[in-house]
């Protein structure tokens, strides 16, 4: 718990609402696009799960133009 | 009638055999145009020479009686299957395209709402492409193609990816549109060709194989006939004895070629009138434009 | 030029509607954050996670402030990249393969314009990713390192902007050039192929357009060789021209490519 108090969560916070915000960017982009390369549903928890990584991934191989 | 487009021996080689084979013609300003053939004859990469995509291996364009090689400024195109941008609306496309094709910001905006309404597309212009079904795609590739005003139409296939109800708009559309632009497109509907066309041009392999007015083209190969169906065969027996011309004979029926036999119906009404004959049908009878078609472009 | 503006204007909306205006300055930001605070944050956590023998000593490195950039770049110089090219690789090649270039082709705009539209457009998303990027790294720098001269910063990010500009042209000339595929092999090939190469074996020259980015390490210190680092600049801006003109020149031959 002492632990927990030292880490300077004002230096930390703003790297954790970026990550959401961009998870949420994904989130909302899948939804109203709802077309993707492979499964909808997997790509919904490659999004939600592999945090910084699988917001890009689904941007660049998940998401499907045509 | 003032001449709009006048192509001498356009000609497209990709190393083989000529796709587009030294053909020339010309079209009249405010008439239609069918380029007709089957699959692979060339139709497609025509209206792409013209449309300015596909550079001409050989071949002259002239519009206007000027010499030209880009005539993109004065077409409309809509390829056979228009891929639009799914992201934009109907209105944003449409007002793109008439943007690109030179109209001014605040006029194109409204011509481009005035199209869509034109093509029945009033109730989606705010709707993104994407969500499009085929049909409205299409009317949305004619709207794209006229927004601008443009003198000549070329379009390709328009109406042969569509549902008869779609293309009976479609159609109606186009008629409309004829009385201002002129308009070339290809098909392989020959229905189409017949309901709006002023010149038939019959592609095979590449090659401009036949080129004229539909009536010039009928009568040349319309091979007119008078079929007689008599009420019994002994009625057509006794035909046969007093006809002066030669019958060809199938049941209870008589079929005279009347440019061999030079003979009009009226001629043959008079005889079996008075010789009283009685008969069930007296009909002229002359090829269809899909006869006409199999004969051009199929046979030789 | 009124053609250039609806072109601009298009790429804009694109890039807004397929959200690459918003994810790509994110990811580039969380980088540019990432990257001081686990440099300074790292040897706390290993001693308070790691269950190190009381007597242990672990020696990190002491890092000052214009390390973080300098790893903060080479961070940038693979991911970076790597996104620039993924995103980007089709940007003509495809609207060519699924067909949405024709009803622009078939209309009297100069292939000069559609280019430009998209170079301008890309450019800007990914030098405000980077300069954001960098500008997030330095505000942390600032707190839990030391101040670095604003001189230093301004000169450093000027001169990788240079090379980011290459890269995001050669993206873009090889996208007109050839298929996606094919754009985006090449681009990894002179990108980071060439890049790593250079740095093995390109200690024999000193002008090149994959030393740019170390020129630029240098502003924090001092350039070893002032007319290696100009002819660098010269010539890499020089190709950025040549690539802009082939790539202008390849939209307008493969034109009759797009699927009607």
């Amino acid at each position: 718990m002492a632990e927990l108090a030292n880490i300077p969560w004002n230096l930390i916070l703003p790297l954790i609402v970026l990550q959401l915000i961009l998870m949420m960017v994904a989130l909302i982009d899948i939804i109203r696009h709802r077309r993707t390369n492979g499964p909808f549903i997997m790509w919904i928890f490659i999004i939600l799960l592999a945090s910084l990584i699988g917001p890009i991934l689904y941007f660049i191989f998940g998401r499907r133009q045509e | 009638m003032t001449q709009l487009l006048q192509v001498n021996n356009l000609t497209k080689t990709y190393g083989g055999p000529s796709v587009v084979n030294s053909i020339s013609f010309e079209l009249e300003e405010r008439t239609s145009t069918a380029l007709i053939g089957p699959n692979g004859a060339g139709k497609t990469t025509t209206l792409s020479m013209l449309a300015g995509l596909v550079t001409p291996s050989n071949g002259t364009i002239l519009f206007q009686n000027q010499p030209k090689t880009d005539i993109r400024s004065s077409i409309g195109f809509l390829p056979q299957y228009p891929k639009f941008f799914p992201w934009l609306s109907a209105l944003e496309f449409t007002e793109m395209a008439a943007r690109l094709s030179g109209v001014e910001a605040r006029q194109a905006l409204e011509d481009a709402k005035k199209t869509l309404e034109f093509v029945g597309l009033g109730d989606a212009m705010k709707k993104r492409t994407g969500t499009f079904s085929g049909g409205m795609k299409q009317r949305l590739g004619l709207a794209q193609a006229i927004v601008h005003k443009p003198g000549l139409l070329l379009l390709d296939e328009p109406v042969s990816a569509l549902d008869p109800v779609g293309r009976r708009q479609v159609m109606n559309l186009l008629k409309e549109l004829q009385q201002e632009t002129t308009i070339l497109y290809s098909t392989h509907i020959l229905n189409d060709a017949e309901e709006m066309t002023d010149q038939l041009l019959f592609l095979r392999k590449g090659t401009l194989v036949e080129n004229g007015s539909l009536d010039s083209i009928r009568n040349k190969y319309e091979n007119p006939r008078i079929l007689i169906e008599f009420e019994t065969e002994e009625e057509l027996v006794r035909f046969e004895t007093v006809s002066p011309w030669m019958v060809t004979k199938v049941r209870k029926m008589a079929t005279i070629d009347a440019v061999k036999a030079g003979v009009g119906i009226s001629e043959v009404l008079a005889l079996l009138h008075s010789k009283k004959f009685s008969i069930r049908k007296l009909e002229m009878q002359t090829a269809s434009l899909e006869e006409i078609f199999m004969k051009v472009v199929m046979e030789g | 030029m009124n053609s250039f503006s609806v072109l601009l204007r298009k790429e804009l909306r694109e890039n807004v509607r397929n959200f690459k205006l918003y994810w790509i300055p994110i990811v580039f930001v969380i980088f540019g954050i990432l990257e001081p605070v686990t440099n300074h944050f790292l040897p706390e956590i290993m001693k308070s996670v790691g269950n190190l023998p009381d007597g242990a000593q672990f020696n990190w490195p002491q890092f000052q402030g214009e390390d973080i950039f300098v790893s903060l770049m080479s961070q940038y110089q693979t991911i970076g990249i790597l996104v620039i090219i993924l995103a980007f690789m089709g940007t003509i090649s495809s609207e060519r393969k699924n067909g949405t270039a024709t009803l622009l082709y078939v209309r009297p705009m100069s292939f000069g314009s559609y280019f430009l539209s998209k170079w301008i457009v890309i450019n800007g998303i990914i030098l405000g990713s980077v300069w954001l990027g960098f500008f997030a790294a330095w505000y942390y720098i600032q707190i839990l390192f030391n101040p670095v001269a604003a001189g230093d910063v301004f000169a450093f990010l000027a001169t990788y902007s240079v090379w980011i500009i290459f890269a995001v042209t050669v993206v873009l000339f090889f996208s007109a050039w050839l298929s996606t595929g094919a754009a985006a092999g090449l681009s990894i090939v002179v990108l980071l192929i060439l890049q790593i190469i250079d740095s093995v074996i390109g200690a024999f020259w000193t002008v090149s357009p994959w030393k740019v980015s170390t020129y630029a390490t240098m502003m924090f210190s001092s350039i070893s060789n002032q007319s290696g680092f100009w002819m660098s600049i010269g010539v890499t801006v020089v190709l950025i021209g040549a690539l802009m003109f082939l790539g202008i020149n390849s939209a307008k031959r493969n034109a009759a490519k797009t699927t009607v």
